[in-house]
């Protein structure tokens, strides 16, 4: 039963948002918001009973949580910035909430400027030169890819007007950007595709009798639902321009 | 000839509407009628590589996958970790499943329970697969499984402490694992594997993601950092259509049971609602463009 509940919602909720290809209607607000609402809620839930809730006061009171951590002091530290963080709420004492800030973004900045420069600059950089040791196909590429590499870094090159040889190499890299851009154009669409694809299997699975033909009873009373609400919005409209 | 040209400019101008309708009837119909449309599918060298990278582990290897996307990408991911799965316990590889996103963990669950009530396999908790909880982090949780696992994970999604699962016995770090899958639709996702973890302690790594992310993930692949990459749907549909030849095929039968039958994946039967809808959005590109040529063309 609650599955069928369940079913019917998903149907309700994969229609209303379909609706907004309509227009923005009373269905897709309800269904965003409810989106968000979920979303938020499940995050928050999640966040403090599989991290909070183990690794922070499983440490600082490991007998009562039994999340199998000993006990630690340091996490003291972390569970302070953590309420200084809430302080961003309080005008008075916002201040204290930088100390959490200031502590993320040093770690993150530090941490991610060594991995950044292994993986993305130096290995990239490797790759990018010409392996003559491969085969004629693979050379071809590789020097594609060097010319791209290079083109592509001179375009962004400002310190000099973009004119003469420096005008013509960031014209090609200029070119090898809209493949990339045309690539990425085309990926996008695939996935956009895929997902639609994902949501009409569901809702011809859910057309089915098991599911008591959830998918067009639902659809049939969203168009009357919308047509009621539509004459009656315009007919609001036309009052109040009068 | 101008009455050519009117009909394209009037076709350019065309309300957006009527081209939602008809990409919906171009996904739509398909699904509906299969048979009506066939169009084969090649498996591209990425794909074959991923394939063969995990083909070569042998039985008893660590496989850690990681699940980094949620509902709204299910249907272009959710198929390759059916086949992911599939693929790993058909030839007796031990799976250490980790939600990277709040989602994952369902993701995960689902992905697993479908595997398992198959009965294709003969798998059991904590000796052919654990699952591991999600925590929040990100990439500082990629960073502490590359460093000291057990700093962040004390006990699986059951609350069954980790030393207590015989599969988790020596394992500590990323180095204790054999190979890394990221299944990912955003970040963190397979940019944050290969920087924070696999990169620095060289462990070899493969990923299936959506196509959106694809365009940035091939640096990686090119210079072999992410080895072989599944690109949404049709990366998926190759790899299920690769396991499903590999299930029937494979002489190595000791963990694969031979009562159930193989069903292909669900990815495959999309393909060509995939096909006929990027057609038709070639169509829209090409004579939208003419359009606007035209127009722009008559105002000047």
């Amino acid at each position: 039963m609650y599955e069928l509940i369940g079913i019917w919602f998903i149907v309700l909720l994969t229609l209303s948002i379909f609706s907004y290809l309509y227009g923005d209607n009373p269905f897709y607000k309800a269904a965003e918001h409810i989106f968000v609402g979920v979303s938020a809620g499940y995050i928050f839930t999640i966040t403090f009973w599989d991290t909070i809730w183990p690794n922070l006061f499983g440490r600082l009171f490991p007998s009562y949580v039994k999340a199998g951590f000993e006990f630690d002091i340091i996490y003291v530290f972390p569970l302070l910035l953590g309420i200084f963080m809430l302080f961003r709420l309080s005008k008075k004492y916002e201040w204290l909430s930088r100390i959490s800030i200031a502590y993320i973004v040093g770690m993150a900045a530090g941490l991610k400027f060594y991995v950044f420069l292994n993986s993305n600059l130096l290995t990239q950089i490797q790759t990018s030169m010409i392996d003559l040791s491969g085969t004629y196909a693979s050379i071809i590429n590789d020097i594609i890819i060097l010319i791209g590499v290079l083109s592509g870094l001179v375009y962004f090159f400002f310190s000099k007007e973009h004119t003469g040889t420096i005008g013509k190499i960031s014209r090609i890299g200029i070119y090898f950007l809209m493949i990339k851009f045309g690539a990425s154009f085309g990926f996008a669409v695939m996935g956009r595709v895929s997902l639609l694809i994902g949501r009409f299997e569901e809702l011809i699975e859910f057309s089915k009798p098991e599911y008591y033909y959830s998918t067009p009873v639902i659809l049939v009373v969203m168009i009357v639902v919308l047509g009621i609400w539509s004459f009656k919005y315009n007919d609001e409209n036309k009052e109040k321009t009068v | 000839m101008n009455q050519i040209k009117s009909i394209l400019i009037k076709l350019g101008q065309i309300d957006r509407r009527y081209i939602f309708l008809l990409i919906g009837l171009s996904v739509l119909i398909p699904l509906l009628k299969p048979s009506w449309v066939n169009i084969p599918i090649k498996a591209t060298d990425n794909s074959k590589i991923v394939f063969n990278e995990l083909n070569n582990l042998k039985e008893g290897d660590r496989v850690l996958l990681s699940f980094e996307y949620g509902a709204s990408t299910k249907p272009e991911i959710h198929p390759m970790s059916i086949a992911i799965l599939q693929h790993l316990f058909s030839k007796g590889i031990k799976v250490y499943t980790i939600p990277l996103w709040p989602e994952g963990l369902m993701m995960a669950n689902y992905a697993l329970d479908e595997v398992i009530e198959s009965q294709l396999f003969d798998v059991k908790e904590h000796i052919d697969y654990v699952s591991f909880p999600y925590k929040a982090g990100g990439s500082i949780v990629i960073r502490g499984i590359a460093t000291d696992i057990r700093s962040i994970y004390t006990q699986d999604i059951n609350n069954t402490l980790l030393e207590s699962i015989p599969m988790m016995e020596g394992v500590h770090n990323i180095t204790d694992f054999d190979f890394v899958v990221d299944l990912s639709a955003g970040v963190p996702g397979n940019a944050e594997w290969v920087q924070y973890a696999c990169d620095e302690y060289n462990v070899p790594l493969t990923s299936g993601c959506t196509s959106i992310m694809v365009t940035d993930a091939i640096p990686y692949v090119e210079s072999g950092q992410i080895r072989g990459i599944l690109a949404g749907m049709p990366g998926a549909a190759e790899y299920e259509q690769m396991v499903f030849e590999y299930l029937n095929n494979t002489p190595n039968r000791k963990f694969i049971n031979d009562d159930v039958s193989i069903i292909p994946g669900s990815a495959t039967s999309r393909m060509s609602a995939q096909s006929i809808a990027h057609l038709l959005m070639v169509v829209f590109i090409v004579f939208g463009n003419i359009s606007y040529y035209l127009v722009r063309r008559r105002n000047s």
